[in-house]
């Protein structure tokens, strides 16, 4: 029982790092409809962001937080606005736009390569105090660096969430999403709320990579590992849904922790897409069901 | 039409006759020239020296040369009046037709007495049965596949461990600390990624482990991308074995001992079969959770025997590389050839295959290799080709790769530690 409750513990913590890397992704997804094929190089630049601040000047990973978020965003911003506008703005009227599904899978080669350049292919880890360190309840074992990921993406997740539903740029946002031609209409500058999404989704995409470094290894190839997990748990979830994201992220963990302990981890991997395709067949649109919020 | 068609065929047949003659005429050339200088031994060489493994190739190129130039500076064949070596490489593409068509050249065109390769089992298996077919001695220094010296072949032989060997020698470890200790390991727990490699030795593993009374409890492949390995972890937590093995790459090996650490997962011993845990990066990311962690490898430099440190050095100095265990035997490699060729005082391939079968070498540079004896068995293999196991420990300081076992093999003053000491009670 005891076992299970590991299992149950530990693939909720692991579920909502998943989620979060999901968040960013369904959040370009419902505002723009662009699928985002870099999304991994992000969680890749945010990683190596957190873990060269920790290993040059000693910031601990969570408080470089407050610097690798705006940097982010910032960067975000920017490949919007300079890279993906322009051809965004060239296909407005066509009836199928792949040329900003193109630009991002051609971003995404080119980031991993250009690390892989710059850093080598290197395994790296930051010794922090707490990695490694466990809390015990009971018999069961809390990885601390991991329960501290966890709660910062619940109270990221939520923070972004009353975000879109309260403040007026968040309300604008969601209109772009529901319709960006009305949303043009009523004087809101699409562009402009395309430039801060893409910020916002990067900044939270490179929040992920921060926090998996006190107890993940960084690499070139390493945000990767996790970019196929996000695309399933953005289908599970629903294209563009936030709860969505976050939800299907736990139940990846769940399945992956759960489920390994009753067959080999080789078949939890084979019940995760067996999963995922049999929702895209059944439910296309996600399997709990949220409506549509943008 | 036709007309063009004929031209053509003459064209064909006309340079077909020019080949042919070139061919001839070249052989006979060839032949006359082997005659004169038959104070040397032609030695082919069948490697991978381009493409993806070439880096490799080209260690055991270097290798070899180095050898060979000690050899003959030192005087060369002297049952042969001083005949030097003569290395002729082929380029085998780490394609096993092309390694087949290459030894098959070295014979024909070359004649070489004997060929040495390929690195890849894959190229190896083809080209040694081309050898045999044309009765040249064959001799692989490092290509594991079993079968290699399992077909009745007589020519063929093999200096470095069978691939099934790693699991007898991990389990022979494991069965010796046992006996040692008083601490027995009844139960195992089988960890490995789950491609060819790791299911072919987790197979080997199965074989062995009913020899020595030890029940797998525990038999989980694992997807080595997984981001996430702690399910297996708490897995292995749950199954209480009392030893865990391992096969893995650098990044799941890496999240295994850093999760094995989070966890606490007490076993008498880990060990590993030279894969990500043999990667110097592994031990850079996993620091102390490493500590007391076996693996089993083919070669350390730090083993004991004699003149180990000083042809790492040259090695490094003269090509820049850390000298690996495939370059350790293709050095060794040259040394028997340099034996084996010394007692047949011939350079006619039966006189050499006699040779071979009857080689007791236990002195001399060829014993870089960590083995006893260098001897041949009916089949061709070297039965004393024993590996080494291998623990992180801390070495003034810093923790390291320490020789422990088998003694025979130890780093001066080091024993294995047996069991390693609960996550609890370290510092």
């Amino acid at each position: 029982m005891e076992i299970v409750m590991q299992a149950v513990i530990s693939g909720l913590l692991m579920g909502a790092v998943y989620g979060l890397t999901a968040l960013g992704l369904t959040l370009i997804f419902g505002i723009m409809k662009v699928i985002n094929w870099a999304h991994g190089s992000f969680i890749m630049i945010g990683m190596f962001a957190g873990y060269w601040l920790w290993a040059l000047t000693g910031i601990d990973p969570y408080l470089g937080l407050i610097i690798v978020v705006p940097f982010c965003f910032v960067l975000g911003y920017f490949v919007q606005d300079i890279l993906i506008k322009p051809v965004f703005k060239s296909e407005v009227g066509v009836r199928e736009p792949i040329g900003v599904l193109m630009l991002t899978a051609g971003l995404w080669i080119f980031l991993d390569n250009f690390a892989l350049l710059l850093f080598g292919a290197f395994y790296r880890t930051a010794r922090t105090s707490y990695t490694g360190l466990t809390y015990r309840i009971g018999e069961i074992l809390v990885s601390a660096p991991r329960l501290y990921a966890f709660l910062i993406t619940i109270g990221s997740a939520y923070i972004l969430y009353v975000f879109l539903k309260k403040t007026k740029l968040g309300r604008a946002i969601r209109a772009t999403g529901q319709d960006r031609d009305t949303a043009s209409l009523m004087g809101i500058d699409i562009y402009h709320i395309y430039n801060i999404s893409f910020g916002i989704a990067i900044a939270i995409t490179g929040m992920v990579g921060a926090l998996l470094v006190p107890f993940y290894y960084v690499h070139p190839s390493a945000g990767f590992v996790f970019d196929i997990r996000a695309f399933i748990i953005v289908v599970l979830g629903g294209l563009g849904s936030i709860p969505g994201a976050i939800l299907g992220g736990l139940l990846i963990g769940l399945i992956e922790s759960v489920g390994a302990q009753y067959m080999t981890a080789t078949w939890t991997q084979g019940i995760i897409f067996g999963v995922f395709l049999a929702v895209l067949y059944i439910r296309p649109s996600g399997m709990f069901g949220f409506k549509q919020e943008w | 039409m036709f007309h063009y068609k004929t031209k053509s065929s003459w064209k064909k047949l006309i340079a077909f006759t020019t080949i042919v003659s070139f061919i001839l005429i070249s052989s006979f050339v060839g032949g006359a020239i082997g005659a004169e200088t038959a104070k040397e031994v032609k030695i082919g060489n069948v490697l991978p020296l381009s493409g993806d493994v070439a880096p490799i190739g080209k260690i055991g190129q270097y290798a070899r040369k180095m050898a060979v130039e000690e050899i003959n500076a030192a005087g060369g064949i002297k049952s042969l009046g001083g005949a030097k070596l003569k290395m002729v490489y082929a380029d085998s593409r780490s394609d096993s037709k092309v390694g087949a068509t290459e030894t098959e050249r070295l014979i024909f065109r070359e004649k070489v007495s004997i060929i040495t390769g390929c690195y890849q089992s894959g190229v190896t298996y083809p080209s040694t049965a081309v050898a045999e077919r044309y009765k040249t001695p064959f001799f692989v220094p490092v290509s594991v596949m079993d079968k290699i010296t399992e077909r009745g072949f007589k020519y063929t032989f093999r200096l470095a461990a069978k691939a099934s060997w790693w699991g007898r020698d991990q389990f022979a470890f494991i069965d010796e600390m046992g006996k040692k200790t008083g601490k027995h390991a009844e139960t195992a727990a089988l960890i490995y990624e789950n491609t060819d490699w790791g299911q072919s030795t987790a197979e080997g593993w199965k074989e062995e482990a009913p020899k020595y009374g030890i029940e797998i409890v525990l038999d989980e492949p694992y997807p080595h991308t997984a981001p996430d390995l702690t399910p297996v972890i708490i897995k292995l937590k749950k199954s209480e074995a009392d030893v865990a093995l391992f096969v893995s790459y650098v990044a799941d090996a890496i999240l295994l001992a850093n999760t094995i650490a989070e966890m606490k997962v007490d076993t008498l011993a880990f060990i590993s079969s030279a894969g990500g845990q043999a990667d110097p990066q592994w031990l850079l990311n996993t620091g102390k959770n490493a500590r007391y962690m076996f693996d089993i490898a083919e070669w350390e430099t730090d083993l004991g025997s004699p003149g180990t440190k000083e042809t790492a050095e040259k090695f490094y100095k003269k090509y820049g590389l850390v000298m690996p265990a495939e370059a350790v035997n293709a050095y060794a490699s040259m040394y028997v050839i340099a034996d084996v060729l010394e007692r047949a005082a011939s350079t006619d391939p039966e006189k050499i295959r006699e040779a071979f079968t009857k080689t007791h070498i236990t002195t001399g540079p060829a014993m870089l290799v960590p083995y006893d004896v260098i001897s041949f068995d009916e089949s061709g293999q070297n039965p004393n080709a024993n590996l080494v196991m291998t623990q992180v420990r801390e070495v003034n300081g810093k923790l390291e790769r320490v020789s422990v076992w088998p003694s025979t093999a130890a780093r001066k003053g080091w024993q294995p530690i047996w069991p390693m000491p609960k996550w609890e009670e370290r510092k």
